[in-house]
């Protein structure tokens, strides 16, 4: 199911939280809501869901104008950040709650339940309270009810964010392989990066209630349309340098040729990630002092401070004898520096 | 026993002694009472003895037999050596003597008669009506009506009345004034079919006001709570007002709006409804506003503990109950309502034993009437120990009444305690102990 947002705004009181967002996700589609906390990633998907009502814009799924139906209407699960279970209700009750306001016949609740309880495989907890659940499975029993009624768009708010790093590792996955065997569209709203790249289809970054850029995750890794997308993304993150561009590109007593195809003049800004400078590279070098080295285990993370100030970071496979306050000249990979010009926007 | 407990009893101290005032003496006293025929006529202290005209009738049946009884009714006044003696204080020795000759050793039933016989005095005639009346007085020997201050000096004047030795113990009893232990009350509360009319009101008062309090309560909480906060906040103040209201004061409107030429008559006029007392008119209106004026009161705080406790569930649940397709309804029956079992079983369990103590409101609004139609339990026990329309204030068959109640309500306090498992809703601590 096609999700068509058009023009949404949302404002609490006088605040506007979101202005004129546009967003389409394509049907069986999964794409990430990333960005800062308070950008408005959870106002988004309450929209998309109807639990908030917007104020301006219109939403379709598929042909259909769902702008002003209540969420009791729309084809939409929800998996809440903090899971929201009912305490009061088993795991059974909790994933047959949408099935039973429907009305449907007991028995034909239990073999769905049953159905979806294998799915996320927690058919041998059925009978347990919520409390009684570890929080990994706390999260496969909301996947579980935000499934059972067949919805056409599956929404995740931060799905992860309360799990532990394995736990974390392995829901990913997960969802993701429900997210593909259901062909269902979803939507999952997260913060780490991480999680965004590794189980959408698209990111959607946001900012500010706006969407800075909205791509796959390697063309976003690859071609940030801006300073704030190049240093959202990577870890460790981009290093960036201000340098003036004449010519060639020139930073303290360092210099490095302009890229083919870029006219630029002036102040820019260099975007050079880790992992493309260091002596293992083919290149124009830079040449700076070792400052801090930060051992990694199959690879350490090296800093060099430059002689105007300003600071590079690399990787560094493991096994190399560079040493604190070394002075050392490096190359760097010139086809994968971004340019980025004084108010950050691609060159 | 170790420090730790001495230490724990120490700081439960003065709850202990709380308890030991406020509520085991009291219950204690209440047992004692209820098993005794204190009244305003027994006093509480020590009683005299003394029997009078009245209780001559109910003498047979305390076991005392015909032949003492005349002997105590009739008799009453003689002229002999003592009574003339007395007669000769007051009214001079040359009267005594002349009285004796006339009629010495002669006496007589009624004091007209004994009246009549001082007009023979001709020496020195006593004149005054009220003079002869205080003389014929002195001559009088019946004990009916005389109080004894011991039970030595009773015994002593009824031997000196020739009554026989095998009716004097049974009479002593019967003429004793002060209370004794008995278990009459009882047997009294069994047989008098008001009981059966005060136990019925009483359940039906608690019945219904207590369906009243939570009902409305849970409404005013659930509409409060799909509110706006401050809209909300407002409307439960106004509704919290009856309570802080002093009762008095807060019936006291009530009357004003329901007596025969208050507002709703008042207002029902021009539609040509005769202006009755709305409150007091039938038994079903006396309920309807009992009811109403307990309910208003007790629904706030259920409002106020309901409210509460529907804060405290996360909205995140009712946004996926929303999306898990519940509508209000549904929401409410399925999400909000099983996790207020806790707050609604500690108000119904509460209010229950709270009201079937409480009977300020009724006796503010109809004081058990019309006639005596929503008279309760406590109430009549108020009544009668308390506030009796006769002035003879039964201590002890009130003692009797609250003790009916002081057993229902522990007994409702264990049947709660096992039946809702009061153990199974407090959610175990988190951290292990
Ligand atoms: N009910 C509300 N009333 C007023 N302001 C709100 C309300 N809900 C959210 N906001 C504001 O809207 C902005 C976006 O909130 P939102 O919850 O969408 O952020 P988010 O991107 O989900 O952040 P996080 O990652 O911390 O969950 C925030 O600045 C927040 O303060
Ligand atoms: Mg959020």
């Amino acid at each position: 199911m096609r999700i068509e947002l058009q023009n949404f705004t949302k404002r609490f009181g006088d605040t506007t939280v979101i202005e004129d967002m546009s967003l389409s996700v394509a049907s069986g589609e999964m794409i990430a809501l990333l960005g800062p906390s308070g950008c408005g990633k959870s106002t988004t998907l309450f929209a998309i869901s109807g639990i908030h009502r917007i104020d301006g814009g219109t939403l379709h799924f598929g042909d259909r104008d769902v702008t002003r139906l209540p969420p009791q209407d729309r084809p939409v699960g929800v998996v809440f950040q903090n899971y929201a279970l009912y305490p009061h209700m088993s795991v059974a009750e909790n994933i047959g709650f949408p099935l039973r306001v429907q009305k449907l016949k007991p028995a034909e609740i239990k073999s769905r339940v049953g159905e979806m309880a294998e799915l996320v495989q927690i058919g041998n907890l059925l009978k347990r309270k919520p409390q009684q659940l570890s929080g990994g499975q706390q999260q496969r029993v909301a996947l579980a009810r935000a499934l059972v009624r067949k919805p056409d768009v599956l929404l995740l708010d931060e799905p992860l964010a309360n799990l532990d790093a394995k736990l974390r590792l392995e829901m990913r996955s997960e969802i993701r392989r429900l997210q593909r065997e259901t062909g269902i569209t979803a939507i999952l709203v997260t913060h780490d990066q991480i999680e965004a790249m590794s189980m959408c289809d698209r990111i959607a970054l946001m900012k500010d209630g706006r969407i800075e850029q909205i791509s796959t995750p390697a063309e976003m890794y690859e071609r940030p349309a801006s300073r704030y997308v190049a240093g959202f993304l990577g870890n460790p993150p981009i290093s960036f340098v201000n340098a003036d561009a004449n010519g060639r590109l020139a930073f303290g007593d360092n210099a490095l040729p302009l890229p083919s195809g870029i006219a630029a003049q002036g102040p820019v800004v260099i975007g050079l990630r880790p992992e493309h400078f260091g002596p293992q590279h083919q290149g124009p070098c830079v040449s700076g002092q070792v400052s801090f080295i930060e051992p990694q285990g199959r690879e350490d993370l090296i800093d060099v401070t430059l002689p105007d100030g300003q600071r590079l970071r690399a990787i560094v496979p493991a096994g190399h004898d560079v040493a604190l306050g070394q002075t050392v000249n490096w190359q760097v990979d010139l086809s994968r520096i971004h340019l980025f010009d004084a108010e950050g926007a691609r060159l | 026993m170790n420090r730790q407990t001495l230490l724990g009893l120490g700081f439960l101290s003065p709850a202990l002694l709380a308890v030991v005032m406020f509520f085991l003496l009291p219950v204690v006293l209440t047992v004692v009472f209820a098993f005794t025929n204190m009244s305003t006529s027994t006093g509480i202290l020590g009683g005299e003895y003394q029997i009078s005209e009245s209780d001559l009738r109910r003498l047979p049946a305390a076991g005392v037999r015909e032949e003492a009884v005349e002997m105590l009714a009739g008799a009453d006044y003689a002229v002999r050596a003592d009574t003339l003696a007395l007669f000769a204080a007051e009214f001079g020795d040359k009267r005594a003597q002349e009285l004796e000759a006339l009629h010495g050793g002669a006496s007589f039933d009624d004091r007209r008669a004994m009246e009549r016989a001082l007009k023979d005095l001709r020496r020195d005639p006593i004149r005054s009506v009220r003079e002869r009346k205080a003389a014929a007085e002195l001559f009088r020997i019946s004990i009916l009506g005389q109080r004894f201050p011991t039970e030595a000096a009773f015994v002593e004047a009824i031997t000196a009345l020739g009554i026989p030795e095998a009716d004097q113990a049974a009479l002593t009893e019967a003429a004793y004034t002060g209370w004794t232990f008995t278990t009459q009350n009882f047997e009294l509360l069994w047989e008098l079919p008001a009981t059966w009319r005060y136990a019925l009101n009483s359940a039906l008062y608690v019945v219904l006001t207590l369906a009243f309090n939570v009902g409305f309560g849970l409404f005013l909480a659930l509409s409060t709570f799909y509110l706006p906060t401050r809209t909300a906040q407002t409307f439960r103040a106004i509704w919290f007002l009856p309570r802080i209201l002093p009762p008095v004061l807060y019936v006291l409107m009530w009357q004003w709006l329901t007596w025969d030429q208050g507002f709703i008559s008042a207002i029902l006029r021009p539609f040509g409804i005769e202006p009755i007392n709305w409150m007091r008119h039938t038994a079903t209106h006396a309920w309807t506003f009992i009811v109403l004026i307990n309910g208003c009161v007790g629904a706030s705080l259920g409002m106020i503990l309901f409210s509460s406790s529907l804060r405290a569930i996360p909205e995140t649940q009712l946004f996926a109950a929303q999306v898990d397709g519940a509508n209000r309804w549904q929401q409410v029956r399925f999400v909000l309502l099983p996790q207020m079992r806790w707050p609604i079983l500690f108000i119904t369990s509460y209010q229950t034993l709270s009201l079937l103590t409480s009977f300020e409101y009724i006796l503010l609004a109809t004081d058990g009437g019309p006639g005596r139609q929503t008279e309760v339990w406590a109430l009549a026990a108020y009544h009668t120990a308390l506030s009796n329309y006769g002035g003879n204030l039964e201590y002890g068959l009130g003692a009797a009444y609250a003790l009916a109640l002081v057993i229902i309500g522990i007994l409702l306090s264990a049947l709660y305690l096992r039946f809702f498992n009061f153990r199974d809703l407090v959610a175990k601590p988190r951290i292990e102990q």
